[in-house]
């Protein structure tokens, strides 16, 4: 499968179809990868596809101009069918290698239950439905449910519809019911519990905005946090504002987010910040019957505007 | 030449972030856009002993609306109040803007290093100005007026986009008087009542061909205006050691803290905002 | 002449420290290591390998902080600084974060005092705790720094089994040692054993990062756009590897108003973000690969043509919290050598 993602994108540039390959590369720390972006058809030969491909490259296609061949796994073929619904990316400017995807591991889960740290781990390999962890010259083996992400356990879509390649046979959605436990968990309490909750997580946050960086239906030229007149957020990291950051960008990527998981995984104080984002996913499943990134074709669901709408929500 | 950077006494509880307390006096309206703020401090003895140089800018706040960097604008000979203009861009200029005379800012400064005097003594000076380019020019202009004896010749090229544009309109008239100074002034596009020169700021110093024996170009104004006045002078002869200016960066702290007006390893709030062309060429960091 | 305490006895020792200080040690609370208020009994943070990932310059220069407050009466404005805070002992700090306390010093002394950060660093007690398992994203040996050594901490202390070396580093070090009962002398076996600890350390760190004239090899490539260009691809511009670092100092201040009363507060800022230079005709680092290059060169250029530090301690927190794995190690091992005419090939793994 590598190397025919690899033949295929040298292929690309050589003959000049594409101007970019972005795809995944070895990390620079064990168990990572890391985006590849190239202009350079030697450069190919580095792409890899193995369980830790955990960003969402589609992030990267608001930012470079031209015409991109991109390796995409189903959440990514999502958010790619997202941004040509929001005419930011077009659809012959692509080649897309779709990736079936059986799910990225979670170094944090593994972690918690080798009961180690990810640098003391010497060897991770993936076989169908166990994960096999090597250290201090012993075994161990976890069933697949309990060392992926969340969101990939939530999955809807892990093998691409929209592709021009696909690498590989297509893997059909997990849909492991603990991935939804902590929200399951949190509208268990009542709203009084849910506020000092998020106050208390909120508190951590630094105001980084990876969450919002690493989000590809976060494309704003300027942010509502960058504004000055007026000022919408504090700039500061008051645990207030930071709330306030989080629900506004929820309701800006509703209808948009395709519960890739990203922002989660990237927080670097650990906010359950997914528990916002499917959240709102679901409300907008509930309410719209929409899933955002599964029709290229369909209109893109809050900027669109159909004379006959639905209006019971007036009263 | 860089003149040599002292901190400013004048710190209010010893505190460099705390601004002492000033009450507007007087408001110009220079242009549309424009205002220059008269204020003196609400402690009069800071108001008697407050000196600063030529060059020098304070940090201005709007209470409750934030803090920004402004050029003094009056001269340190004049010390019956002080002065400053600004320019309606953002938050805490658009605040500035609506304050009424009698409101109260704060004030924290002088930071900044000058225009080295030392340098400019006994020299032919020329100042090319542009837009509110001219607000620390002003300073140095009127300083250098006031003690006229110690300089040479004055030039004074002044320049804005439309007559409308024109800020400080009172200095300019009086400098149009001085039998000793050669004034010029001129619009980009003029109007139906406007009968002076018409063209960009560096055609005119070019038709003005100052000598460069014995001057310093001081020059300030809108980076475009920069950049094609420096190839000017160095056409007329001057060397980059003869030509000063003053750089602009967003700033917070105003004293070389935050790290934000950094260019290569200079902050333009320590170690400027006055600075030579052979300073500015000299940066690592190509970025000014 | 060192001293030792049993692991079990730190708690015993903690709470002797609290009657003059507040202490602050790790703690992991909802899985993020930070540096906290101590709770009284949890020594857990003893067994674990490496630093936090909230770095403790937090306690200095805390996420958002208060200047002073302002107030309008029917006088005018009345200013009110904060009340003075009390004095922090940091148990458990390794020495990149020590080190990093002493590279930021640099920047809030100087021409003018910053009485907000000194005030807290110049009462403060640091006591190190020796790293002995350093972690994969350490690279402090390269810049000078030992895992489980320190001369920027008032106490230091390293593991040496069921029991902690305990050697005064500083005059406050040895001031608060001879105040201090529940110590046993240590003997020559312990000397020895924490020397072999401390070496054992040091050879664990194998990332390497090439500094060797490093603000030449900067400043060479400073204007290279296809090589900033390149380096920058992959960064998204979010603010992780500035906020988190121990070395970056960044601020914002801004003030607010909330039911008549206005605090003018300071906030970490970076460099990363495009807003950090925006004036309102132009923002000279607009494009990605200009942040990008500001960051690393102040960090291995301008920073030590001012104050001869490198403004970076090897802590490997933006290694390891990086998004998409941008690796600071790789790219200053790519910036070429001053007097190479053809580039380095990028992507060597560091």
């Amino acid at each position: 499968m590598e190397q025919k993602l690899r033949s295929e994108a040298r292929a690309l540039l050589e003959e000049g179809k594409v101007d970019w390959i972005i795809g995944f590369e070895p990390g620079s720390l064990k168990f990572t990868t890391t985006p590849l972006i190239t202009k350079d058809k030697n450069d190919t030969e580095r792409l890899v596809i193995n369980p830790f491909i955990t960003n969402n490259l589609a992030n990267f296609l608001t930012e470079i101009k031209g015409r991109v061949g991109i390796v995409a796994k189903g959440c990514e073929s999502r958010s790619i069918v997202s941004l040509i619904q929001d005419n930011k990316v077009a659809r012959e400017n692509l080649v897309i290698f779709g990736v079936p995807c059986p799910g990225i591991i979670d170094l944090s889960k593994l972690e918690r239950l080798a009961a180690k740290n990810r640098d003391e781990l010497d060897e991770i390999t993936r076989e169908k439905d166990r994960v096999i962890i090597k250290a201090d010259g012993k075994t161990s083996e976890f069933p697949v449910s309990q060392a992926l992400f969340d969101h990939c356990l939530a999955c809807e879509l892990p093998t691409p519809k929209e592709y021009d390649i696909l690498l590989g046979e297509p893997t059909p959605p997990i849909a492991n019911p603990t991935a939804q436990e902590s929200i399951k968990k949190l509208k268990q309490l009542v709203p009084e519990e849910r506020w000092a909750f998020w106050a208390k997580e909120l508190s951590r946050c630094v105001r980084c905005y990876a969450c919002r960086n690493v989000c590809p239906a976060c494309f704003c030229q300027r942010c509502f946090v960058e504004e000055t007149e007026p000022q919408w957020v504090l700039p500061a990291p008051r645990w207030q504002d930071n709330l306030i950051f989080q629900i506004i960008r929820n309701i800006h990527v509703a209808g948009r987010c395709t519960d890739c998981g990203e922002c989660e995984r990237v927080c670097p104080v650990k906010i359950p910040l997914r528990s916002l984002t499917r959240e709102m996913y679901d409300i907008v499943g509930e309410l719209f019957q929409f899933k955002s990134g599964m029709d290229k074709d369909a209109d893109p669901l809050l900027t669109h505007y159909e004379e006959q709408e639905a209006e019971d929500f007036f009263r | 030449m860089t003149t040599n950077i002292s901190p400013s006494k004048f710190l209010a509880q010893d505190n460099v972030y705390l601004p002492h307390i000033a009450v507007i006096e007087k408001i110009i309206e220079e242009t549309p856009n424009v205002r220059t703020f008269h204020f003196n401090f609400k402690d009069k003895t800071l108001q008697k002993d407050f000196t600063f140089e030529s060059g020098q800018f304070g940090e201005y706040s709007v209470f409750g609306v934030g803090e920004a960097p402004f050029c003094i604008s009056s001269s340190p000979t004049r010390r019956d109040h002080l002065e400053f203009a600004v320019q309606r861009v953002g938050r805490v200029t658009n605040a500035l803007h609506r304050l009424g005379v009698g409101a109260e800012i704060g004030f924290r400064g002088p930071f900044g290093n000058s225009f080295p005097l030392d340098f400019l003594k006994g020299k032919n000076l020329v100042f090319v100005g542009g837009g509110i380019g001219l607000a620390p020019l002003r300073s140095l202009i009127w300083n250098v007026i006031d003690n006229r004896n110690k300089y040479k010749d004055i030039v004074i090229i002044y320049g804005a986009r439309t007559p409308a544009d024109l800020c400080f309109k009172y200095d300019l008239d009086a400098w149009g008087k001085d039998k000793t100074i050669k004034f010029t002034t001129t619009v980009d596009r003029g109007d139906e009542s406007w009968k002076g020169k018409v063209g960009v700021v560096p055609k005119i110093l070019e038709e003005a061909a100052p000598s460069a024996r014995d001057t310093v170009a001081i020059v300030c104004g809108p980076p475009i205006m920069i950049r094609f006045t420096f190839p000017v002078l160095t056409k007329l002869g001057f060397t980059p050691e003869q030509m000063l200016t003053t750089l602009e960066k967003r700033m917070k702290c105003g004293i070389g803290k935050c790290g934000r007006c950094n260019i290569g390893n200079v902050f333009v709030c320590r170690d400027g905002p006055v600075f030579s062309y052979a300073q500015i060429k000299s940066f690592v960091s190509s970025e000014y | 002449m060192a001293k030792k305490i049993n692991k079990r006895d730190i708690i015993k020792l903690l709470n002797q420290w609290s009657k003059d200080f507040a202490i602050f040690a790790p703690s992991r609370e909802s899985g993020v290591a930070a540096m906290a208020k101590w709770d009284g009994k949890d020594t857990e943070f003893l067994d674990w390998y490496r630093n936090t990932v909230v770095a403790p310059k937090a306690n200095f220069l805390p996420n958002m902080e208060e200047m002073f407050k302002f107030q309008k009466d029917k006088e005018g404005y009345r200013i009110e600084l904060p009340p003075d805070g009390e004095k922090q002992l940091i148990f458990g700090i390794r020495p990149c974060d020590a080190r990093a306390m002493k590279i930021i010093d640099n920047n809030f002394k100087g021409l003018y005092q910053d009485p907000y950060y000194l005030n807290k660093r110049n009462s403060a007690v640091l006591v190190g705790l020796g790293c002995v398992n350093p972690g994969e994203s350490c690279f402090c040996t390269s810049l000078d720094i030992s895992p489980a050594e320190s001369d920027d901490v008032d106490l230091m202390l390293t593991d040496i089994g069921n029991e902690l070396l305990v050697e005064p580093i500083s005059a406050a070090g040895k001031k608060l040692i001879a105040k201090t009962t529940g110590l046993k002398a240590a003997t020559k076996n312990d000397e020895a054993k924490a020397k072999e600890v401390k070496k054992t350390a040091y050879n664990k760190v194998t990332r390497k990062i090439n500094a060797e004239g490093i603000v030449e090899r900067l400043t060479a490539c400073f204007d290279d756009q296809e090589f900033w260009e390149k380096v920058a691809a992959k960064c998204i511009s979010c603010g992780i590897c500035t906020l988190l670092c121990p070395t970056c100092y960044c601020f914002d201040i801004n003030d607010e108003i909330f039911r008549q009363q206005g605090t003018r507060f300071r906030s970490l800022d970076s460099c990363a973000f495009p807003v950090y230079t925006k004036m309102p005709m132009e923002n000279p680092r607009a494009e990605k690969w200009k942040r990008v290059r500001q960051k690393v060169c102040h960090k291995y250029s301008f920073f030590p043509m001012s104050f001869k530090d490198i403004a970076c301690t090897g802590c490997g927190r933006c290694v390891r919290l990086c998004p998409v794995n941008w690796d600071i190690t790789q790219v200053i091992n790519s910036v070429p050598a001053k007097e190479a005419k053809k580039r380095v090939k990028e992507g060597g793994r560091g």
